[in-house]
């Protein structure tokens, strides 16, 4: 059985009871006395999210200042419990809009209970599509004040349809001007070490899609990756455009992509649920452009003194800029004083992560701003250790740039009626973890 | 808030000492600002910052909730008859708090018929809340649940297929068993319902009907309805549900039942499973994993039924859902096990989607997954040595992640990449989280002892000496060690900087004991060796691990064999000391090495330090075959433990101690594992040194192996007291809890025909007070301050299994004896029990008992601890007396 849950406990920080759902009866009502004795009040919190105590198995997650704990007593699949967690945090999140947390579980328990009921029986996950699922709650999610987004109008009485072709969408759906949102989210992810050389490098993107579109519409994406435009070339027994191709290591999708006509012809084509959901994901691993690259130099001057020097090169097209750049430079815990000169934003020393702070709100492309500190510690007689130093952190945001270099060729809509829609792309590179050791 | 919340703790921890089964909406005292907190959120407020000043003294004893709900009592009752407009709305809010004090733990089970009264409504909202209480209280009340069944039964019979879909789930989750007769009914139409929703819910509240009386769910014949719905039903859901109901219950029953088990053997046919693959779109992606899950199991006739169902399956692993991905990547595994080459190729397929799980998603899911990505690549790491770079650790992981990566990056090490890898460990050895040092410390020489070229990565090793901080010498000088007896052709290396150590540096016992056998073994090359043994002998007193002074003494006799003259006053020292010592291994080994020498230096020689042969192949600690085992339940718990199913779900396995230990300090998880599993060792004709390079080893920490060397405390004028606790500590072999108990149970017997001639004092006979008492806190105190000075089994006569019903009826017997009971707790088969009882005469002379009772095997576990342990056994004597009485009239 992939997971017979037998109960799933919410608790605040604290460990008080938030929520409690006893799907079985194979457990006691005391285990959460027994999480919290033995995970939350011991130092095994934060160790491993999966620990037995006693016959049972607790897998437990943080979101925000919230644990779900989910207790089984039997040998369950690990992955599903987790990814069920996942997914019902991801459907509490659009019923309550947005936040996560202690005051929107309070403010919405009896909601959350009915969806608990739903989303689970006896310990066994049910239906977590949100469209199937606003036929059967009654209640609605109490938004906070500070939440933008409209409440979304009820539905009105709508035929019961658990199943059918297309589970995930509602027959019926009208929109007055047919949009289409496409976000190409990439987080890239760097390891270079002190001598300038790349470690591992790989990009992690996802393609976030916010459809507005009336009826059954049948949509197709296409990517300039490698394998779908050799396809595509083939069919039509076309030379292939020149052109940069990307080659993606791997790909998942949403359940409503038709996986068959991926694996045979190579194209995305897929009938989208209202909203807003995650389309596919990938990973790439080779020809990734890094956005920028760090050079550091660090001195020790001595037992009291170091002196800092990093420069930042962004190395993405001129016109383009990045957003929210801090670049974060360890230094050792015995810091006294530290003074700075930056070309550009602002630099300080942050006492409580241990780290030069240097934040650039607007980081435009092709420019190399460099920072150099003077950093005086506190000479300390026990420390006969040198200090090992961890490496450099950024962070950082890039619109209309993916390190992948992945684009949208096209995407097409096909709906019966024929309608007009109109379709919006935008691109963004994150930073995931950003190393540079020093 | 904070004192508040302790009190609350307080009050809390108690409870757990009714460690198996309470039910969780007994009363938590709670004091009267903190509902009224509640109550502030349960507005709806957003604002809620808990009051500022500290509550000054809530009394503990006052449920004090019970002023709130009989004021909801009163507002519920003025509704339940009123027709006016807008009384819903006044019904939701009251129904909001009623739920709302009981998912705090307030009981408010008083509420019931008011409650029930209150929700002839057509309003849906209000039933669902009116439901969901029922739900909770139902068990606890099974009288009053009859006043539901009239009001659930009439809705599932409404129009609306939601409210029937709601009536007769909350039907099936009343859970008591006098009502299953009102069940079968309404189950039967759900179960042919037309609409969707109705036949979901009715399949699974088959599954509930089942746990709650199986033979009225068999004897209506649901099981074969439930197989006819799953093979024609046109909503996946249901056909998904019915499949975990049947698994469960053709499982359940097919130690019973012949025809179950050749339904279970059904579900396997091809028919089904080809029905179910070519459905499998349909399904939503939880069902998916069912379904994929059951065609593991399933046996294809030929290759050609292997390659079509993996052709069909192949796109599952595209998969946006993890947990999809990851249950068709066992079914590839599975089916491809008899053909080396596709297996292989499968391997292949899978990696990627694999190292996307992991680099994607939730931290706790990508954990699941790289725990299954860790089981392949120990299983082949071949296939993965050219993506080493994938599990390089980020500075910010956690220790858990970073552990499995530092296990895969030695497992896939190869001539190739030996290199880039340790380049990368060297990385994290200088890290400043000591643990994550350690780790990656002993990953560098695991790869040594795998690799046949080790010049340059005993360079790094030796590098690491110098680097001087403690903890990375000392896991240093245990690699060393282990490196020098595979390779003794480096010990000239190695000793010229092991040689500049100073012991000083060195504190941590494990390491302190590698460098003395150097010490000892190349005595002859280290010049000064002597001295530095003799320094260390003459602090022979201040040194704690017995484990050290064992290697110390071996070691300066090496050193004296070798180079008499500078050793000879070291040895007389070390001997002196040894046969001084009050534990008793080192003790022995003095005392041999003593005679040893006064009868002949040359045996000596031959014993204590013969020629070496180097050690090839160093043990694995898990075996093959518990490999394979957790390879067969891929995609489980198993895989993140790392053992088997059956060492953590049975409780045979598990241990019959495991409750107790709660109370004291727990070991749980993986680390128990490795009691459980006996490590073999290649001692290498070495056999006075206690030395495995399994970390697993080292990981059972502190506890179990000082433990273990540690003389145990005990009275010596009873012997038989002495002898069980040692059988309690198990000295060297991490033995199966359960040959545990029973070799106390041999030796009991033993003792039991040699007891008449033992030398020690017949005991008084015992008084005990008749009305003893011991308030929890206090029992709570001394359970955890008082070592346990006994440990038995004993069997229970029959009669009095068959009495144990119910936990109370022991409880009253023993209280005839004058044992009382203070916590209790459990279902059949196993019951747990906490006793107590004062001697007569003192007001100090406690016994504390806790006894665990297992109704299917007959055997009680017995555990006493005492204040004055000399009598302990006595009062276990009685004890068992009063426990075998049990049930005879």
């Amino acid at each position: 059985m992939p997971v017979a849950a037998s109960a799933i406990y919410f608790l605040n920080l604290r460990g008080d009871v938030l929520i409690n759902r006893l799907y079985r009866d194979d457990v006691g009502g005391n285990m959460v006395d027994a999480f919290r004795m033995h995970i939350m009040q011991t130092k095994e919190l934060g160790t491993c999210p999966v620990r037995q105590i006693g016959g049972c198995s607790f897998f437990y997650m943080r979101i925000s200042n919230v644990y779900i704990v989910i207790v089984v007593s039997s040998n369950a699949n690990v992955a599903c419990a987790f990814k069920f967690v996942v997914e019902a945090v991801a459907l509490f999140k659009s019923y309550f809009g947005g936040a996560f947390d202690e005051d929107a579980i309070r403010n919405n328990f009896v909601l959350i209970y009915e969806l608990l009921d739903e989303i689970m029986d006896f310990g066994y996950p049910q239906n977590l599509a949100p469209e199937i699922l606003k036929l059967y709650i009654t209640q609605e999610g109490v938004r906070s004040p500070f939440s933008s987004k409209p409440a979304d109008k009820p539905v009105p009485n709508a035929t019961l349809q658990v199943t059918g072709a297309v589970g995930w969408r509602r027959e019926g759906l009208v929109y007055k001007k047919n949009e289409v949102f496409l976000d190409i989210v990439e987080s890239v992810n760097l390891l270079m070490s002190s001598k300038g050389s790349v470690l591992r490098c790989d990009v992690t993107g996802k393609v976030l899609m916010k459809c507005f579109l009336s009826g059954m519409p049948d949509l197709k994406l296409g990517l300039n990756d490698k394998i779908g435009l050799e396809k595509e070339s083939q069919l039509k027994s076309r030379p292939m455009k020149s052109g940069k191709t990307i080659e993606l290591d791997d790909v998942t999708f949403h359940h409503c992509v038709n996986l068959t006509r991926f694996n045979s012809e190579k194209t995305v084509s897929f009938v989208p649920p209202d909203g807003e959901f995650e389309l596919m994901k990938y990973r790439i691993t080779e020809g990734v452009n890094l956005p920028f690259r760090v050079l550091p130099t660090i001195k020790e001057l001595g037992r009291t003194r170091m002196e800092v020097n990093v420069k930042v090169k962004s190395v993405f097209g001129a016109k383009m800029f990045a957003l929210g750049v801090v670049i974060k430079v360890p230094v050792p815990k015995q810091t006294a004083k530290t003074s700075f000169q930056v070309t550009s934003g602002r630099a300080k020393y942050n006492a409580s992560i241990d780290c030069l702070v240097w934040k650039i709100r607007k980081f435009p492309g092709q420019t190399e701003p460099t920072m150099s500190a003077e950093v005086e510690l506190i000479s300390t007689m026990t420390e006969k250790r040198s200090w090992t130093r961890p490496p450099i952190q950024m962070e950082f945001q890039v619109p209309m740039f993916t390190a992948s270099g992945l684009r949208v060729r096209f995407l097409k809509v096909w709906e019966k009626s024929g309608y007009n829609t109109v379709e919006w792309v935008r691109y963004i590179t994150k930073a995931g973890s950003y190393e540079i050791r020093c | 808030m904070i004192q508040n919340h302790f009190q609350v703790c307080a009050g809390i921890r108690f409870v757990l000492l009714h460690v198996i089964c309470q039910d969780f909406d007994r009363t938590v005292k709670l004091s009267d600002q903190r509902i009224a907190w509640i109550l502030q959120s349960s507005r709806g407020r957003s604002s809620m910052s808990p009051p500022a000043q500290p509550q000054k003294s809530p009394s503990p004893s006052q449920p004090s909730g019970k002023g709130e709900v009989s004021d909801l009592k009163l507002q519920l009752r003025q509704l339940a008859g009123s027709r006016a407009p807008g009384t819903d709305d006044a019904k939701r809010e009251l129904f909001k708090k009623v739920i709302s004090y009981m998912t705090v733990g307030i009981d408010v089970s008083s509420l019931f018929s008011e409650m029930v009264m209150c929700s002839a409504t057509s309003d849906t909202v209000l039933k669902k809340m009116c439901y969901l209480y029922v739900g909770n209280y139902a068990k606890g009340n099974p009288d009053l649940a009859l006043l539901t069944i009239n009001f659930l039964q009439k809705d599932c019979r409404d129009e609306d297929p939601m409210i029937r879909g709601l009536a007769l789930r909350s039907l099936c989750s009343l859970r008591v068993a006098n009502l299953v007769e009102y069940l079968v009914g309404p189950m039967g139409s759900g179960l042919k319902d037309n609409n969707g929703y109705v036949r979901t819910v009715a399949t699974i509240g088959v599954l509930k009907l089942y746990h709650i009386s199986s033979t009225t769910c068999i004897d209506a014949d649901f099981p074969s309805m439930l197989k006819d719905l799953m093979l024609n039903d046109p909503d996946a859901q249901v056909v998904a549900n019915c499949l975990s109901a049947l698994q469960e219950i053709w499982s359940l029953e097919a130690s019973t039942s012949e025809e179950a088990s050749r339904e279970r053997e059904a579900l396997l046919s091809k028919p089904v499973i080809y029905y179910l693959l070519n459905r499998i779109k349909d399904f939503s992606e939880w069902a998916q994993c069912l379904v994929l899950d059951l065609v593991v199991k399933y046996i294809p006739s030929d290759s050609n039924e292997i390659f079509d169902i993996m052709n069909l399956l192949e796109d599952r692993l595209q998969h946006a859902n993890g947990a999809v991905v990851l249950a068709t990547i066992k079914v590839f595994l599975h089916l491809t096990l008899s053909m080396t080459d596709v297996h292989q190729q499968v391997y292949e397929r899978i990696k990627a989607p694999l190292l996307t799980l992991v680099s994607s998603g939730s931290q706790e899911l990508s954990y699941a997954v790289l725990c299954h990505l860790h089981l392949l690549v120990m299983r082949a790491p071949i296939l993965f040595s050219s993506d080493y770079k994938h599990f390089y650790c980020q500075y910010n992981e956690p220790f858990y992640v970073k552990k499995l990566k530092l296990e895969m990056l030695t497992a896939v090490a190869n001539e190739s990449n030996t290199y880039e890898i340790v380049t990368e460990l060297c990385e994290y050895a200088a890290n400043v989280d000591v643990p994550i040092a350690r780790e990656s410390i002993r990953a560098v020489g695991k790869i040594a002892l795998q690799q046949y070229d080790v010049n340059a990565i005993v360079d790094r090793l030796l590098q690491f000496l110098e680097m001087d901080k403690d903890h990375v010498t000392a896991e240093t000088l245990v690699l060393v060690k282990d490196l020098l007896r595979k390779y003794p052709q480096w010990s000239h290396d190695c000793i010229a900087v092991v040689g500049n150590i100073s012991s000083k540096n060195v504190q941590e016992p494990k390491a302190k004991a590698a460098l003395i056998w150097m010490l000892g073994e190349y005595s002859q090359d280290i010049s000064d060796a002597p001295y530095i043994l003799e320094s260390l002998v003459e602090n022979w007193e201040d040194e704690h691990s017995a484990e050290v002074r064992l290697h110390l003494l071996t070691a300066v006799l090496k050193c004296f064999l070798r180079r008499p003259p500078e050793t000879q006053k070291a040895l007389g020292a070390a001997l002196a000391a040894g046969l001084a010592d009050s534990h008793q291994d080192v003790h022995d080994r003095a005392l041999f090495y003593y005679r040893l020498l006064q009868y002949n230096v040359n045996v000596t020689e031959r014993v204590v330090d013969p020629p070496k042969q180097a050690v090839s192949v160093f043990a694995d600690t898990q075996s093959s075959e518990i490999k394979d085992r957790i390879f067969d339940e891929f995609n489980s718990l198993s895989v993140v433990y790392q053992k088997p199913s059956y060492m953590f779900t049975d409780k045979e396995h598990r241990g019959p101690f495991e409750f107790s230990e709660e109370l004291g300090s727990l070991s749980v998880g993986v680390e128990s594992a490795h009691n459980v599993i006996p490590a073999q060792r290649v001692d290498a004709n070495d056999n006075d040194l206690l030395l495995s390079t399994s970390e697993k080893e080292e990981n059972k920490g502190p506890s179990s192996n000082g433990s273990s060397y540690n003389a145990p405390v005990y009275d010596g004028s009873i012997s038989l007291t002495v002898s069980q606790t040692q059988t309690e500590t198990p000295y060297s072999s991490p033995a199966l809890p359960t040959q545990a108990s029973q070799s106390t149970l041999a030796i009991d017997d033993l003792l039991g025909l040699g007891l008449p001639a033992a030398p020690s004092p017949v005991p008084p006979p015992l008084k005990l007070n008749v009305r003893a008492a011991l308030d929890p806190n206090t029992f709570q105190r001394k359970w955890g301050q008082l070592p346990v000075s006994l440990t038995q089994e004993c069997s229970i006569n029959p009669q009095g299994i068959a009495a144990l019903t119910t936990p109370q009826v022991l409880i009253r017997h023993m209280q005839g004896h004058s044992i009382h009971c203070i916590a209790s707790g459990g279902q059949a088969p196993n019951f747990k029990f906490f006793f107590f009882a004062q001697k007569a005469e003192e007001p100090a002379g406690f016994f504390l008992v806790e006894c665990v009772i297992n109704t299917s095997s007959s055997k009680a576990q017995i555990k006493v601890k005492a204040d004055d342990q000399s009598t302990s056994q006595v009062f276990s004597d009685l004890f068992q007396s009063a426990l075998s009485k049990f049930g005879k009239l």
